[in-house]
C-alpha cells in the first residue's frame, strides 16, 4: 500500500508543476468542453496487434464505450504493429485512420514536425491537472510546445526475477539494491547451474534497455539524453565505463545472447532457467496467463544503483497513448476519441475489459491492484526522471542502424569497444541535420 | 514454296488493318508504358533521391546532398562492408558450390540412375517453397527451443547457439539457401539436358571420348541459352538474397545483407536517403556482370 502512496504522491507533486503551465488552458477550454458542437461521423481506429490480442479487446471495449457515449460509430481495424511503424510516414500521406495508438517521443515528435499528427493540446489540456506534469512534458513536442499524443499508459524497465529463486538462493528478494548485490545474485544463480543475468539481443533493441540503465545509473539522465542527441560524445570515458559495466555481466549472460529476442528472455524466466533480466514490465500478462502461481512469482525492483550520485533516480518508462492523423477524414472526431481515451471513462472501460496497465491518469483507480502492479508503480515512484527508451529517445535513423549493431557487435566482441564507439560517434556525425 | 511462303509474309503485312495495328500497338504499348511507369520511373527517382536528404513526407523539404549519402556508406558505415562480404559469399557460394551440385546432379539423374525419380522428387520438394518459408522452417528448427535443440535436449537457457555464433551462421545460411538453390539448379539443367540430341552423346562415345570429355566438350556448349539463364539466375539470387535472413534475423543487421541495408535505411525511419543509395549500389551490382556477361556472349555468337 504505501508503494501506491509513494507512486500517487510522486504525481501529486507534479502535478503541482503543471499547474502553472497548463491550469489557464484547462479552465478554458473545460468550459469550451461543455458548449462543444458534438462531433459527427464514423472515426476510424487502427488497433496495433491482433484482433486476437487481450489488447485488441481492450481497445474495442474502449471504442464501444466512446460509441455508446457519443453515438459515432468507431471502426476500428487491427494491423501489424512492426509493419505499420515501419510504413508509418507513408501510410499517414495517404488516407489513414483518425486514431491509433501510439508512442510519446521521438516518433511522435519528428511526424508532428513533418505535419502528420493532428495537434492534441487542446485535448490534453481539457484532461487538465488529471494528467502529471511529467506525461504532459513526455508528451510536449519540443520543437513548438505543443502535444500530438495524448498519453494513456506507461510500463516501467526493471531488474525482473522471481521471488522464489532468490529465497531458495537464501537471498532478500528486496535488497537488491547495489551494484555487489546484483553480481551476488549473478553468481549464486550461476553457481546453481541457471543462467545469471538473462539478455537477447537478436531483435537489435532488447540489449538497449540494459545500455539505458547502466547510463543513467552511472552518468545520469541529463548525460544519457545529452548523448542520445549528440551534445555529447559516443567516445566519452563516461560512456566506455558503461560498457565496461556491461561487460562485467557478459560472463553470466546466457550463451546464445545473439539468438534469443525479447520473448526467449521471458521463457527463461518462465522456465525458472535465470536470475534476474532488465526488462520492460509489458509481459507480465503472460506470466499470468500460465499460472496465477508464475504472476505471484514475478517481481520487479529498480535496477540498483551503483554511483551514488544518481542513485536510483531515473527509469527508461515508455510512454504510450492515442495519436490522430492529421489526414484523416475525420480529425475532429478522431481528436475527441483520443481525448475519450485519456478520459476516467475511457480508462474505466479499458478497466473493464481486462486492462492490466498503468494509465497516467490520476482518474485511475489503482485500489484493485495486485502486488505486482502495486510493486510497477512503486519502482515508478522511485524515478524522478523518466527516459522513453533507446530508440524513442533518439532519432529513428540512428537508433535502430547504429545504436543496435553496435551494441550487438560489443556483446560479440567486447574488445573491439574503442573502434566500436569510434565508428558510433563517426555516424553520428555523418547524419544529416533533422 | 519458299516464294510463296515470302510472298505470303509480304502481303500480310502490308494487309495489316487498322484494327490489327491498333490491338498490336495496345499489346506492345500499354506493357511498354507500364514497365516505364512502374519500373523505370522509379528507377530513375531512386537514383536522383540518393543525392538527397529527405524524410519521404514533403517534396518541398528535399535537399541536395550531393555524394554524402555514397561517402557516407563507403568511409562511415562498416556493417556495409559487411553485407558487401556476406552477400559476395553468398555469391561465391552459389557459384562453386551450389549451383555445380545442382548441375552434377540433374546430370546424373538424367542419365537415368537407380532411382532417379526419387531424387528428382527429393531434391524438387525445396523448390516450390519461397525463400521466406524456407527461413521460417530452419528458424523453427536451429532457434533455441526449436526442433533440432529439442530434440538434443537443450531448452533455451543451453540451447546451442546458431544464429547468434559468427563461427557457424554463415555455413548454416548457405547450406539452407543451397537446400532450394540446388534443386532450382537441377530442375532448369534437367531440361536442358532433355533438349540436347542423344545422338551427339552416343556419337562422342563411339569416338572414344570419356564422360567428362563428353561433358565438357558436347553437353554444355550444347546447352549454352541454358548456361546463360544458370549464371544470370546465380548472379541474381546472391545479389537480391533478403527474405531467408530477414525472416531470421529482423532488420537489426545481424547478419547484414545489402538488400537489408535498404530495408532497414528506408523503413520509415530515415532521415538521409542512404536507403536509395544502397539500392542504387546494388542496382549497379547486378545491372554490371550481367552486362558484362550478355554482351561477352553475344560477341561470340556474332563471330
Amino acid at each position: 500500500m504505501s508503494d501506491t502512496e509513494k507512486g500517487i504522491s510522486r504525481r501529486s507533486v507534479l502535478k503541482g508543476a503543471a499547474v502553472g503551465g497548463i491550469g489557464l488552458a484547462a479552465g478554458g477550454s473545460l468550459l469550451a468542453g461543455c458548449a462543444k458542437s458534438k462531433v459527427t461521423g464514423d472515426i476510424n481506429f487502427t488497433i496495433r496487434g491482433n484482433l486476437s490480442d487481450a489488447g485488441s479487446k481492450i481497445a474495442i471495449a474502449v471504442n464501444d464505450a466512446y460509441t455508446a457515449k457519443s453515438g459515432n460509430k468507431v471502426i476500428s481495424q487491427a494491423v501489424n504493429s512492426d509493419d505499420f511503424q515501419n510504413n508509418f510516414v507513408q501510410i499517414m500521406q495517404g488516407t489513414p485512420d483518425d486514431a491509433f495508438g501510439w508512442m510519446a517521443g521521438w516518433r511522435t515528435n519528428a511526424r508532428a514536425d513533418a505535419g502528420l499528427l493532428a495537434d492534441l493540446s487542446d485535448q490534453v489540456a481539457a484532461l487538465g491537472s488529471s494528467l502529471s506534469a511529467a506525461a504532459v512534458q513526455g508528451a510536449t513536442n519540443p520543437a513548438d510546445g505543443k502535444q500530438y499524443i495524448i498519453p494513456t499508459t506507461y510500463y516501467p524497465w526493471g531488474l525482473h526475477y522471481r521471488k522464489s529463486t532468490m529465497t531458495e538462493l537464501g537471498l532478500n528478494p528486496e535488497s537488491i539494491a547495489t551494484w555487489d548485490d546484483l553480481i551476488k545474485l549473478c553468481e549464486a544463480t550461476q553457481k546453481k547451474g541457471l543462467v545469471g543475468y538473462a539478455l537477447g539481443d537478436k531483435g537489435g533493441w532488447e540489449a538497449m534497455g540494459t545500455f539505458d540503465i547502466l547510463n543513467m545509473r552511472l552518468n545520469g539522465y541529463q548525460f544519457h539524453i545529452d548523448l542520445l542527441n549528440g551534445k555529447e560524445q559516443w567516445t566519452d570515458p563516461k560512456v566506455v565505463e558503461v560498457f565496461n559495466y556491461m561487460g562485467q555481466l557478459i560472463p553470466f549472460m546466457n550463451k546464445n545472447v545473439l539468438d534469443i529476442s525479447w520473448d526467449g528472455m521471458r521463457d527463461l524466466l518462465l522456465q525458472k532457467k535465470c536470475g534476474a533480466m532488465m526488462m520492460g514490465s509489458w509481459f507480465a500478462n503472460d506470466f499470468l496467463a500460465k499460472s496465477q502461481e508464475d504472476y505471484d512469482d514475478l517481481w520487479i525492483v529498480p535496477f540498483p544503483e551503483i554511483n551514488p550520485e544518481h542513485g536510483v533516480d531515473s527509469i527508461d518508462a515508455p510512454l504510450d497513448g492515442i495519436a490522430v492523423a492529421a489526414n484523416g477524414k475525420n480529425v475532429e472526431g478522431g481528436k475527441e476519441l483520443a481525448e475519450f481515451w485519456g478520459s476516467k471513462e475511457g480508462i474505466d472501460a479499458a478497466v473493464a475489459a481486462g486492462d492490466t496497465n498503468i494509465y497516467i491518469s490520476s482518474e485511475f483507480d489503482s485500489s484493485s491492484y495486485d502486488a505486482f502492479n502495486n510493486q510497477k508503480l512503486a519502482v515508478l515512484g522511485a524515478a524522478k526522471n523518466i527516459g522513453f527508451f533507446l530508440d524513442r529517445d533518439t532519432r529513428g535513423d540512428f537508433a535502430g542502424p547504429v545504436v543496435g549493431p553496435a551494441i550487438q557487435s560489443f556483446l560479440k566482441n567486447p574488445k573491439d569497444l574503442t573502434k566500436i564507439l569510434d565508428n558510433t560517434q563517426a555516424q553520428w556525425d555523418a547524419l544529416p541535420a533533422l | 514454296m519458299k516464294t510463296a511462303a515470302a510472298n505470303k509474309k509480304i502481303r500480310s503485312r502490308r494487309t495489316l488493318s487498322k484494327n490489327d495495328r491498333f490491338t498490336l500497338a495496345a499489346f506492345i504499348g500499354i506493357p511498354t508504358l507500364m514497365q516505364i511507369i512502374f519500373l523505370w520511373l522509379p528507377a530513375l527517382i531512386t537514383i536522383v533521391l540518393s543525392f538527397t536528404y529527405w524524410n519521404g513526407i514533403n517534396v518541398g523539404d528535399i535537399k541536395w546532398a550531393g555524394i554524402a549519402n555514397y561517402k557516407n556508406i563507403f568511409f562511415g558505415t562498416p556493417v556495409f562492408y559487411e553485407a558487401l562480404k556476406n552477400n559476395a559469399i553468398w555469391l561465391l557460394w552459389f557459384t562453386f558450390i551450389a549451383t555445380p551440385l545442382g548441375i552434377l546432379l540433374a546430370y546424373q539423374i538424367d542419365r537415368k540412375i537407380k532411382g532417379h525419380k526419387l531424387y528428382e522428387t527429393v531434391f524438387y520438394i525445396p523448390v516450390v517453397l519461397s525463400l521466406a518459408i524456407i527461413g521460417i522452417i530452419w528458424n523453427f528448427m536451429f532457434q533455441p527451443g526449436g526442433f533440432i535443440q529439442g530434440i538434443m535436449g537443450r531448452d533455451i537457457g543451453n540451447a546451442i547457439s546458431i544464429w547468434g555464433n559468427y563461427d557457424i551462421n554463415t555455413y548454416v545460411i548457405m547450406g539452407v539457401a543451397s537446400w532450394r538453390h540446388i534443386g532450382y539448379i537441377m530442375l532448369l539443367y534437367l531440361a536442358g539436358l532433355k533438349s540436347v540430341d542423344s545422338s551427339l552423346r552416343e556419337a562422342s562415345a563411339i569416338d572414344g571420348a570419356t564422360e567428362w570429355q563428353t561433358f565438357r566438350k558436347i553437353v554444355l556448349p550444347a546447352m549454352r541459352p541454358v548456361n546463360i539463364i544458370i549464371v544470370v539466375i546465380t548472379i541474381i539470387e546472391s545479389l537480391r538474397a533478403f527474405d531467408l535472413v530477414y525472416i531470421i534475423y529482423g532488420t537489426s543487421t545481424a547478419w547484414p545483407l545489402l538488400n537489408i541495408l535498404v530495408f532497414q535505411n528506408f523503413a520509415g525511419q530515415g532521415i538521409s536517403m542512404k536507403g536509395a543509395a544502397y539500392a542504387v549500389i546494388l542496382l549497379v551490382l547486378c545491372v554490371g556482370p550481367i552486362l558484362l556477361y550478355l554482351r561477352a556472349v553475344f560477341k561470340e555468337d556474332l563471330k
